[in-house]
């Protein structure tokens, strides 16, 4: 459908800004990440899209990860903590989103 | 863990062989802990397998997401290059170099065959003498002795078939660009 690819299409680039926006909150670990972006469908993801993108924000520097071992005998949790660069990207996503909001809401109620 | 879970990672791990190992590894234990948190949720094997995709999928997405947008030339992104193609098939690696050789050549001599058969036929039939034209042959089914007008009608009927043909290598090309590169783009 359309409606599925458009929605895929703005998914794609809200998803990398929406874990920014968690991360920078306190540290979370994949698992975590994808449970919380199920409470909203239109955001929920599999392994396939978070894993992938969490280590490539890893790679340009946004964030910082460590393993820590659980208390519930499960093996250890990869966790991830935003960097400084991370917030200064976060910052300037925040910048736009709201630019982006303007327009929409400018061109809506024209 | 189980077996089945077991032979999955190996299997991802397998497709990303090109990864640094210790990259790998770190990959590969947090898809293992990933299943963990999942059994752990209530979830069967299957289940998981089937939420995480095929290995070959699964590893794709990471190789897709590795390239990064810059578009430098290092070693490294060769690497992913290479691993990336050795997943997405020899498909690409074949399809696309035998299309764009297919393509023009068929559409080129395409055009060719009935221009230079005209000529061959005109120079017979007008007696013109243009030099070389004993080395236009129109050998059909095996017929070497056609009547320079027979062999035009051919060629034309030949080159027609050698145009739809390289046109329709051409199209073919480009819908199997746009859908390979559509999947990259795709989020599950």
């Amino acid at each position: 459908m359309v409606i599925d690819s458009w929605k895929s299409q703005i998914k794609r680039g809200t998803l990398e800004f929406c874990i920014l926006l968690m991360i920078n909150k306190r540290p979370y670990y994949g698992y975590e990440i994808m449970n919380k972006l199920d409470t909203w469908p239109v955001l929920s993801a599999k392994e396939s899209t978070i894993y992938p993108l969490l280590r490539r924000l890893l790679k340009d520097g946004f964030l910082s990860s460590s393993w820590q071992e659980t208390t519930e005998g499960l093996p250890p949790r990869k966790y991830y903590t935003i960097t400084d660069k991370g917030r200064e990207y976060l910052e300037a996503m925040l910048q736009e989103w709201g630019n982006l909001l303007t327009a929409v809401k400018g061109i809506e109620g024209e | 863990m189980e077996k089945v879970l077991k032979s999955y990672l190996e299997k991802v791990s397998k497709y990303l062989k090109r990864i640094p190992a210790s990259e790998r590894a770190d990959i590969i234990k947090e898809i293992e802990s990933d299943m963990s948190e999942l059994q752990n949720s209530g979830k069967t094997s299957d289940e998981i397998i089937k939420r995480l995709g095929t290995p070959q999928n699964l590893a794709k997405a990471y190789l897709g997401d590795l390239l990064g947008t810059g578009t430098g030339f290092n070693m490294k992104r060769f690497l992913t290059i290479c691993a990336f193609y050795s997943i997405a098939g020899f498909s690409g690696m074949i399809i696309i170099p035998c299309l764009a050789i297919i393509a023009p050549v068929f559409i080129v001599f395409g055009a060719l065959a009935p221009v230079l058969a005209f000529v061959k036929m005109a120079d017979s039939i007008l007696g013109l003498g243009i030099p070389y034209m004993e080395n236009i042959k129109i050998v059909f089914n095996g017929i070497e002795g056609l009547s320079p007008v027979m062999g035009f009608v051919f060629s034309v009927i030949i080159g027609v078939l050698l145009y739809m043909a390289g046109m329709g290598a051409w199209k073919l090309l480009l819908a199997y660009c746009r859908k390979t590169s559509s999947i990259k783009h795709k989020i599950v």
